[in-house]
């Protein structure tokens, strides 16, 4: 009897102790290199921070601004000036208060501390002040439209300032912030575990109690890992493992929108490209349906320009180009090449990319263009790239909530981004008009202009915009689908 | 003996010097700049330069191995450039995991390879000496991702026996983790397994036709004791040779491997930091896989006394 006593207890301190504790398990495709948002510029960095940090705003499914640590806000001064009223009773997870000379403190040392990655987002701001303990007022320069959306990323992500100071440069080895989950450890190349924060002030939320992050940077590791159940989530799916994924009955794959595009930078100052006919032969044998089918087996959007679907920039009468053959040939000719010619176009490691590669290769040599590939690591894609060292360069961008995001940096004579080395006056004067203007049809007609100009100079190829597709156990829920690609486990659960 | 081995540590000075010479000046010349691969998509022209500043790298090269060089003498092997931790630590934490997995698949290929090889010898030009030939070709050539993914694909995913990868510590838990390890450490272990065998045959052979072998038979001995004793220790001198070129490279990180199982040691550190261009910690591994190599080297001529009295260091 005694025994069968024990035995029980056991058991059910067992079962108590496997149901006290739920843990979520994501893979991601890399390492995540730095969890300070002052530092950090990879984007699998926002995985891991979006759970950390709260953000003063956030965006939802359809990429419009809502309150976050910031309740409500007014635009005063001829958009010169952001007051914004904060949440009360906010604690970051080392105790310290949130209030608006945390907001002060944070934006300070995003706008000025040394090594920042912010900077140049927040280069509008002229000054942060404090109005009362839970008001904030954030002077600008000049109207800069795009301000809340860039608080909705890393800029606006608020960490204990008692931490960051105490911390200074080793601050992202133990983040401390206001989110939903508590950072625990990290391992390099090996696992990130965060915990419930216990005392998050949205009541209820976390639903788990553990958040597991592991790196795996070989698609059929990741994918291995998820089909064995030693992770519940993984982000992205490379697009040959959909089948394994959709097949298998505890596992969905869902897809979400994207906001960034991917396509090929050409060379207008040197090399074949610079003939603008020749750049429009070559686009005009671009088929972005065969793209999408072929290569991402339905899970890409053909491409009309930088803007996605799911921003308020995209402009519907703008048609996704379709392959003009007798257009091609009639540009060869133009162009003095009537033969066709060939160039050289570079891209980076990966399966995917080699496929796509090969596509446009086939597609091309339909008029007699000869494209020839160029396989680089990525430290030296990004290098030749910012030089100008090639002849066509296959990159894309992950993209920003704000069409500016998209834009700004990659067309505008001498952009960091634009590579192609690309400069019209009339572009620049059209980017900094949308800057300024705060009305989003009156800033989306201006992107049109733009669109128009650079889909006809072809700076730029814009292909397709990627979707993040995200393979998961039909265990795992309450994670919404908001087109940034950032997975925000506030409400994820997981069930039997 | 102790003075063989100070006289051998000193000796190694100079192939250090030269290897810190040589990885310096080998990260350097990778293409790439790690100030805008640092900044990712947050790169502008002025804060490459600036950031590039703030690592030192706009100053001649000399002056950064002297002072990368000077910080070594002290103990110090800088900061990461990705992320600005401490890159001492990092090499601690890494060190237990590759020693384990280079050590377990060691043991996997001594178990399996010697074994093999005295019995591919013993029964010469057999069916069992073919096998092994077989066998241990197919160990050396067949490469370690595929049958490393293999191996996740049967014992994971089809049997769900090992979880696919992933590392947890001896100390938190040795069951899973020695399950974790196993996969890896057989995947290695079957690589160095073959050579083992293949090494092991070719000596044995040599040895078993020697005269006191035959004189040992003559005398009556036993069969076991002729092999084992004194055919096998005289055999192992080449043996331990290639024994100890494989742990170096073992301990220097099992890049692959690692990739493939997930497991957060050296080869995998090598590889990020790789692509991140984070030279502190390429430096510092790559040097310290040099140290291990140099260090093994020394253990194993110090087991050729242990193993053959007539060789003596003094």
């Amino acid at each position: 009897m005694k025994r069968w006593a024990a035995v029980m207890l056991a058991i059910w301190a067992l079962a108590g102790v496997a149901g006290a504790k739920t843990t979520l398990t994501v893979g991601l495709d890399s390492d995540p290199p730095n969890l300070d948002p002052l530092l950090s510029s990879a984007l699998v960095d926002r995985q891991v921070q979006n759970q950390i940090f709260d953000k003063l705003v956030d965006l939802d499914e359809n990429l419009k601004v809502v309150p976050m640590l910031a309740q409500s806000w007014s635009v005063e001064e001829n958009g010169t000036a952001y007051v914004f009223k904060l949440r009360p009773g906010v604690k970051f997870h080392d105790g310290t208060e949130f209030n608006a000379a945390a907001v002060k403190f944070n934006l300070d040392r995003y706008r000025t501390a040394q090594g920042s990655r912010r900077a140049g987002e927040l280069a509008s701001v002229r000054e942060v002040q404090v109005v009362d303990n839970l008001t904030v007022k954030v002077i600008l320069k000049e109207p800069f439209a795009p301000l809340l959306a860039i608080l909705s990323d890393r800029s606006g992500m608020m960490v204990s300032p008692t931490a960051a100071q105490k911390l200074g440069a080793d601050f992202g080895a133990s983040p401390v912030g206001s989110g939903p989950f508590k950072f625990v450890e990290r391992r390099r190349q090996d696992r990130i575990t965060l915990a419930k924060n216990e005392n998050y002030w949205m009541k209820g939320f976390p639903k788990v109690d553990e958040l597991v992050y592991r790196p795996f940077p070989d698609d059929d590791v990741r994918t291995a890992n998820l089909l064995s159940g030693a992770v519940n989530l993984i982000t992205p799916v490379a697009p040959k493992d959909l089948d394994s994924i959709r097949k298998n009955p505890n596992l969905s794959a869902t897809t979400f929108a994207g906001i960034g595009y991917q396509g090929i930078y050409l060379n207008v100052n040197k090399g074949p490209l610079a003939n603008k006919a020749l750049r429009q032969a070559f686009a005009a044998t671009i088929d972005r349906e065969t793209v999408d089918k072929v290569v991402f087996l339905g899970t890409a959007q053909p491409s009309n320009g930088a803007f996605p679907p799911s921003s308020f920039a995209f402009d519907k009468s703008i048609p996704a180009p379709k392959p003009d053959l007798e257009l091609a040939k009639k540009k060869l000719a133009e162009g003095g090449k009537p033969q066709g010619f060939s160039f050289t176009l570079t891209i980076a490691p990966g399966p995917v990319l080699a496929q796509l590669a090969q596509v446009y290769q086939a597609m091309a040599a339909q008029v007699g263009i000869q494209v020839k590939i160029e396989q680089v690591e990525f430290g030296t894609l990004l290098d030749r790239g910012t030089k100008g060292d090639f002849e066509a360069l296959a990159v894309g961008w992950s993209g920003r909530p704000d069409p500016d995001g998209n834009i700004y940096d990659f067309v505008r004579c001498k952009g960091p981004q634009n590579y192609a080395g690309y400069c019209n006056p009339k572009v620049d004067t059209l980017l900094n008009r949308a800057r300024s203007v705060r009305l989003p049809e009156a800033r989306r007609d201006l992107y049109s202009q733009v669109m128009k100009i650079v889909l006809d100079d072809l700076p730029y190829v814009y292909i397709y915009h990627p979707q993040t597709t995200i393979g998961l156990s039909k265990r795992v829920s309450g994670i919404p689908a908001i087109p940034d690609g950032i997975l925000r486990f506030r409400a994820a659960d997981l069930g039997e | 003996m102790t003075l063989f081995v100070l006289r051998r540590l000193v000796g190694g000075l100079p192939t250090l010097l030269l290897v810190t010479v040589l990885v310096f000046a080998l990260t350097r010349v990778l293409p790439g700049d790690p100030a805008l691969l640092l900044l990712g998509e947050e790169a502008t022209p002025e804060l490459v330069a600036k950031l590039r500043d703030e690592m030192g790298l706009n100053r001649p090269i000399y002056v950064q191995y002297a002072s990368w060089a000077g910080s070594l003498l002290q103990g110090d092997f800088g900061r990461s450039i990705r992320d600005n931790a401490h890159v001492a630590p990092i090499l601690w934490q890494k060190l237990p995991t590759t020693l384990e997995l280079s050590l377990f698949a060691l043991l996997i290929a001594l178990l399996l390879g010697i074994p093999a090889g005295v019995v591919a010898a013993l029964r010469r030009g057999s069916a069992a000496d073919a096998g092994v030939t077989v066998l241990a070709l197919s160990g050396i050539s067949i490469p370690n991702f595929f049958l490393g993914i293999l191996l996740v694909y049967l014992f994971s995913i089809r049997l769900g026996w090992i979880p696919p990868s992933g590392y947890v510590e001896p100390w938190v838990d040795l069951r899973k983790n020695l399950l974790l390890m196993l996969l890896p450490a057989f995947t290695l272990g079957t690589a160095l397994a073959g050579a083992i065998a293949r090494f092991t045959r070719n000596s044995m052979l040599e040895v078993l036709s020697q005269d006191y072998v035959r004189t040992a038979q003559a005398k009556g001995l036993g069969g076991r004791v002729v092999v084992y004793k004194h055919a096998l220790r005289n055999a192992a001198i080449p043996v331990v040779t290639v024994i100890g070129l494989q742990l170096g490279g073992l301990l220097g990180g099992a890049v692959v491997t690692e990739q493939v199982f997930s497991i957060p040691g050296f080869g995998r550190l090598v590889v990020d930091s790789v692509f991140n261009r984070d030279f502190p910690v390429l430096q510092a591994v790559v040097l310290f896989s040099a140290l291990a190599v140099f260090l093994v080297n020394v253990l194993v001529d110090l087991l050729y006394a242990a193993i053959d009295p007539r060789i003596r260091y003094g």
